[in-house]
């Protein structure tokens, strides 16, 4: 079985959420599935993001991961709720993890790591301003 | 995709979701996903592609999410 990361990779990414001034809770919501695409052949969404995400929180003390059936809130299966510090800001991934989109969820971690957002000064100040919801989903593939 | 969790980080009002096309078919149809990424706010088809944080912000920002 292929290992979720790549040796020469790992001992960076160990060290990149060792450094994290926070630490982050992986959260993998498992549900119904929906029918993907065809071609996915016989592949297990929910035990590779299982796989994926324990894998990831196996690398450092400042991840935790834990699986959850059916939370509240949560409607695609399977998911990743990314909570920094154990608070549920909103930031999700819908689907399985791997391929290119991996760096999607270690980059949402990271990001979540930090004690202050990562944006410039002129746009905190226009987020700062806001003053409804928003929403943002962002569709992506593996490859 | 990054831009997105940050924004959300950096905003109570704000939340963020990578989905995965494949995996969820029938909604990436309804959002008619064709290219990725591919965003939407509040649930409606917004652009393609990726873009610098000033554009990013401009467009989530825009008065027609109001």
């Amino acid at each position: 079985m292929p290992t979720v990361f790549r040796p020469d990779e790992e001992p960076r990414l160990r060290e990149l959420l060792d450094a994290m001034e926070r630490p982050v809770d992986l959260v993998v919501a498992l549900g119904p599935e929906e029918t993907p695409l065809p071609g996915a052949g016989d592949f297990d969404f929910s035990a590779e993001t299982v796989k994926v995400v324990e894998a990831l929180a196996a690398l450092s003390g400042r991840v935790t991961s834990r699986i959850e059936q059916q939370p509240a809130g949560v409607t695609l299966f399977p998911a990743v709720l990314v909570l920094p510090a154990g608070d549920d800001r909103g930031l999700r991934y819908f689907g399985t993890p791997y391929g290119y989109e991996l760096a999607s969820l270690v980059g949402a971690v990271l990001e979540a790591g930090r004690s202050a957002p990562s944006l410039t000064s002129e746009s905190l100040e226009r987020l700062a301003a806001l003053d409804r919801e928003l929403a943002i989903d962002v569709f992506v593939t593996p490859t | 995709m990054l831009l997105a969790y940050k924004t959300a980080l950096a905003s109570p009002h704000v939340t963020a979701a990578a989905i995965e096309a494949g995996e969820f078919p029938r909604l990436a149809d309804e959002m008619n996903v064709w290219a990725v990424p591919s965003i939407a706010v509040n649930g409606v088809p917004q652009w393609e592609g990726a873009v610098r944080e000033r554009v990013f912000l401009d467009r989530v920002l825009a008065p027609s999410f109001a």
